[in-house]
């Protein structure tokens, strides 16, 4: 009895000892989340549009067939939406999902499998006249079909990593085929989902209301009573509202300034959300202008940015952070630092970088002074803060570099054109996947969006084989030689800083979860109010 | 006077048709078009160059420029702006919206700007070199050298940090609930009429200094008439035609002008709606936008001209 009074005595100690674990919170019911939105659709069709400003209001008054997992801080986890179990074949070429039974839309009819696949044949099959944004990240599927009404089959022409997650794209709202066999274009203008929030009112420029649907399928959510989402275009509106606690959160983003003065301001009134953005800025060299035809000038230009620095001080005053690769850092096929490291323009010691730049431009013929043009898009955040760093930092390495900015909405055609020396690109997904992720770097004939005007068959070869590597640890590992070819080798293109997300919200939201991307979890179904 | 007014309305065909072409082909001479800003960068690399062909050519875009001019003229005559090529919504909706809120701003400002300028402006010249003077003087050049929508920032944090209050974030129009219409709409009038006022008054000021030194002045003066009889009937009455025509065209800017302020006070106006057309290469929109603000300074002008004649029967006359 001795020998375990010792033992009792020992686990009553700890268990006094450690902090008691917090109680679940228990939702509450009611309330209206109020939000800043920073932008605007151009149309109410996620299957057509690509901006945040259309995700954050509307995707409330839908469901998808999966969704990303919203507990899940990395953002890549797929699981059943209107979806509730699936099996893939064995050779990997058929997917099979079975529906939720008692799924209805806002006017009370049934969702059904017809639905889903009138809903995907319009995203990877649009008729003639019928914009779909992402086609083209659906080219394996070779035809989607619903046996019976409460399933539906995706046959592939491919094996693809990616497929699972890619039909948790946030964009692909389950629409009602009677709709759409009437008008393809109905949805366009008007809101009819399964989501758990119906439609109220839309003020152009000024807001939408979402009310809470007493009939959704899962049952008892939404805890919101409903949302009202405020368009609001400056930054200095969008932290003013916050602050006066006239709006609970603004899904996008905020600078490290705003989220320290509303802190300062609020306290504990204030939470903060932080986490890796997929979104990066990266730099991209015209191989069809000299010297930038040599790999060894554009390896000598990532070798020249110390980004473990650079991050210290950028991150203070842009929306970047993250020293990271070609995928999202923390995410499942992020390169780890120490491996990072080894990749050209990622070493700790930025002297022995530098000076084998400046060797790599010797090597290569440019001469101390050499100068060149660096095309920046006309947004002051965070282009203009990077680009001050970088010309900095070239000019260390002996590069004399002038900066043109060139209007943000003509700055692509530009890059297009081919007219430019060296310029800066832009990345954003809509969920960490390396399919579309690196999707971005295919030679030029495969993807005009890559304007190095370059031709990389190895990289080519290797993107393909990562997406179809149904393996985790050798799709890693195809990413990884992807990544120090693209990056190192032959520094095609080279990436700043991880933009970094924050999120400072009132402490009276609850069930939000921040994820790498700001198109994710909107439904707000799980989000509640503490008053 | 009948001539007058005909012949200044048939005025107005040309000077529009002169904006017209003038808007068009600037539009068109700017890199970019509405698809490119839709469709590339961010997440538009799945975008095939099919596809973004066929959007052009649903926008028409891929007409000549002659028949896209002829469309859109064709159009006009029958008083059809067409759609926004943005978001497929007719242009007489996109801004029938915004229309009101900024109509009242102007209107608001203009009110808090002529009751400010004109009384302070009259008061500056007849206490011309005092402390009185020196002091509007000062508070017309502040007015001048800060802009309307860092008086709004301050006004904001103000409200905020003080009274732990913000103006309410949504257009509430006057017929539904006056009261909240005003508690949004009446600090960015303040801001943008203090600083309207500033010219406003300077220049009441240096007309009311000139015209009280006209001999016609001194004549009513020498005849015994009251001071307050002279100022209103005589100089002032004489003074306002520069000071009406300032006001007149600052309430036709202050239609489209307020992108800024309205960004500020997120106002959901036509500047704001102005910059995001151009941005997104929105012809039709933009098109439409300038023809507005331009029949609003022609017909703002003309009222002017009229009331000129109104004024100075000289004018009338001639």
């Amino acid at each position: 009895m001795r020998r375990y009074a010792g033992l009792l005595t020992l686990i009553l100690a700890v268990a006094l000892a450690a902090p008691p674990a917090p109680a679940q919170e228990k939702p509450r019911y009611g309330g209206e989340l109020v939000f800043p939105v920073p932008s605007e659709m151009p149309s109410y069709d996620g299957h057509r549009e690509s901006t945040f400003g259309l995700i954050h209001p509307i995707a409330p008054h839908y469901n998808t067939l999966l969704r990303v997992d919203p507990t899940d801080p990395t953002g890549t986890k797929p699981i059943g939406d209107l979806a509730e179990s699936w099996t893939a074949s064995k050779d990997g070429l058929v997917y099979t999902f079975k529906l939720r039974r008692g799924v209805k839309f806002h006017d009370g009819s049934q969702m059904t499998s017809k639905d889903v696949k009138a809903s995907y044949d319009k995203i990877i099959f649009p008729p003639a006249g019928v914009g779909s944004e992402r086609k083209g990240s659906y080219a394996v599927v070779e035809v989607v079909e619903a046996p019976d009404p409460y399933t539906v089959r995706f046959r592939l022409k491919w094996t693809a990593a990616s497929f699972l997650t890619s039909l948790a794209s946030p964009w692909n709202f389950i629409y009602k085929a009677d709709i759409l066999a009437k008008d393809m274009h109905w949805y366009e203008k008007n809101i009819m989902g399964t989501g758990p929030f119906t439609f109220v009112e839309h003020v152009k420029g000024s807001h939408w209301v979402g009310k809470k649907n007493p009939n959704y399928w899962d049952k008892g959510k939404p805890y919101l009573d409903g949302y009202r989402a405020l368009f609001i275009k400056a930054s200095s509106a969008q932290v003013a509202a916050i602050r006066g606690e006239r709006a609970h959160i603004q899904f996008r983003s905020f600078t490290s300034a705003d989220r320290d003065n509303l802190k300062a301001a609020l306290g504990d009134k204030i939470t903060v959300q932080e986490s890796p953005w997929d979104c990066i800025l990266m730099v991209t060299t015209n191989h069809e202008k000299k010297p930038f035809d040599d790999k060894r000038v554009r390896r000598a230009l990532t070798l020249a940015l110390d980004r473990y620095e650079g991050s210290k001080a950028l991150s203070r005053i842009a929306i970047v952070k993250e020293v990271a690769g070609v995928v999202v850092p923390g995410t499942p096929y992020a390169t780890p630092p120490q491996e990072l490291e080894k990749v050209a323009g990622y070493w700790r010691d930025a002297n022995k970088s530098r000076a084998e730049a400046r060797r790599l431009l010797k090597e290569a013929g440019v001469p101390e002074g050499f100068s060149f043009t660096f095309r920046n898009r006309g947004l002051p955040m965070p282009y203009e803060p990077l680009a001050v760093w970088m010309i900095d930092q070239w000019r260390q390495i002996g590069l004399n570099v002038k900066q043109d900015v060139v209007e943000a909405a003509a700055y692509f055609g530009e890059l297009r054109k081919g007219a430019f020396d060296v310029a800066m690109d832009f990345q954003c997904g809509y969920i960490v996947e390396p399919d579309l992720d690196l999707y971005k770097f295919l030679s030029s004939d495969k993807n005009p969006a890559n304007y190095c005007r370059c031709k990389d068959e190895v990289l080519d070869d290797l993107y393909l084989k990562q997406a179809r590597a149904l393996d985790v640890e050798e799709r890693r590992r195809y990413i990884r030689q992807f990544e120090k070819r693209l990056l190192d080798e032959e520094a095609h293109s080279f990436m700043t800083l991880q933009w970094h997300r924050i999120i400072p919200h009132s402490s009276k939201v609850k069930g939000w979860q921040v994820t790498p991307s700001h198109y994710l979890n909107n439904q707000l179904d799980a989000v509640w109010l503490t008053e | 006077m009948t001539k007058f007014i005909v012949r200044r309305l048939l005025l107005m065909i040309p000077t529009l048709l002169g904006v017209a072409v003038l808007i068009f082909l600037l539009l068109r001479i700017v890199p970019g078009d509405v698809v490119e800003a839709r469709y590339v960068g961010g997440q538009g690399q799945f975008v095939s160059v099919e596809q973004m062909a066929m959007e052009r050519a649903k926008l028409g875009l891929d007409q000549p420029l002659w028949k896209q001019f002829v469309a859109w003229m064709g159009g006009l005559v029958r008083l059809d702006l067409g759609i926004s090529m943005w978001t497929g919504a007719p242009i007489t909706e996109e801004i029938k919206l915004r229309f009101a809120l900024s109509l009242q701003l102007a209107v608001m400002a203009t009110i808090v700007a002529t009751v400010l300028a004109i009384p302070l402006g009259i008061v500056a010249a007849l206490k011309q070199d005092t402390w009185i003077d020196y002091g509007v003087r000062v508070f017309s050049i502040a007015g001048l050298a800060m802009p309307s929508f860092w008086l709004g920032i301050v006004f904001i944090l103000g409200l905020l940090i003080i009274f732990e209050w913000l103006p309410p974030m949504v257009y509430t129009p006057f017929w539904v609930d006056p009261w909240q219409n005003m508690l949004q709409l009446v600090w960015p009038a303040l801001a943008v009429g203090y600083r309207y006022s500033a010219v406003a008054t300077r220049m009441t000021r240096s007309a009311m200094l000139e015209v009280l030194r006209e001999d016609y002045i001194r004549t009513a003066r020498a005849k015994g008439l009251w001071t307050k009889l002279i100022l209103a009937r005589h100089a002032l009455k004489n003074a306002i035609l520069p000071v009406l025509t300032v006001i007149a065209l600052e309430f036709a800017f202050l239609l489209g002008g307020l992108v800024v302020t309205e960004q500020v006070f997120n106002l959901n106006g036509l500047g704001l709606l102005f910059v995001e057309a151009i941005a997104r290469r929105d012809y039709t929109l933009t098109q439409a936008l300038v023809m507005l603000v331009a029949t609003v300074f022609i017909v703002v002008n003309f009222t002017v001209d009229l009331l000129y004649a109104w004024l100075d029967p000289r004018i009338r006359f001639r």
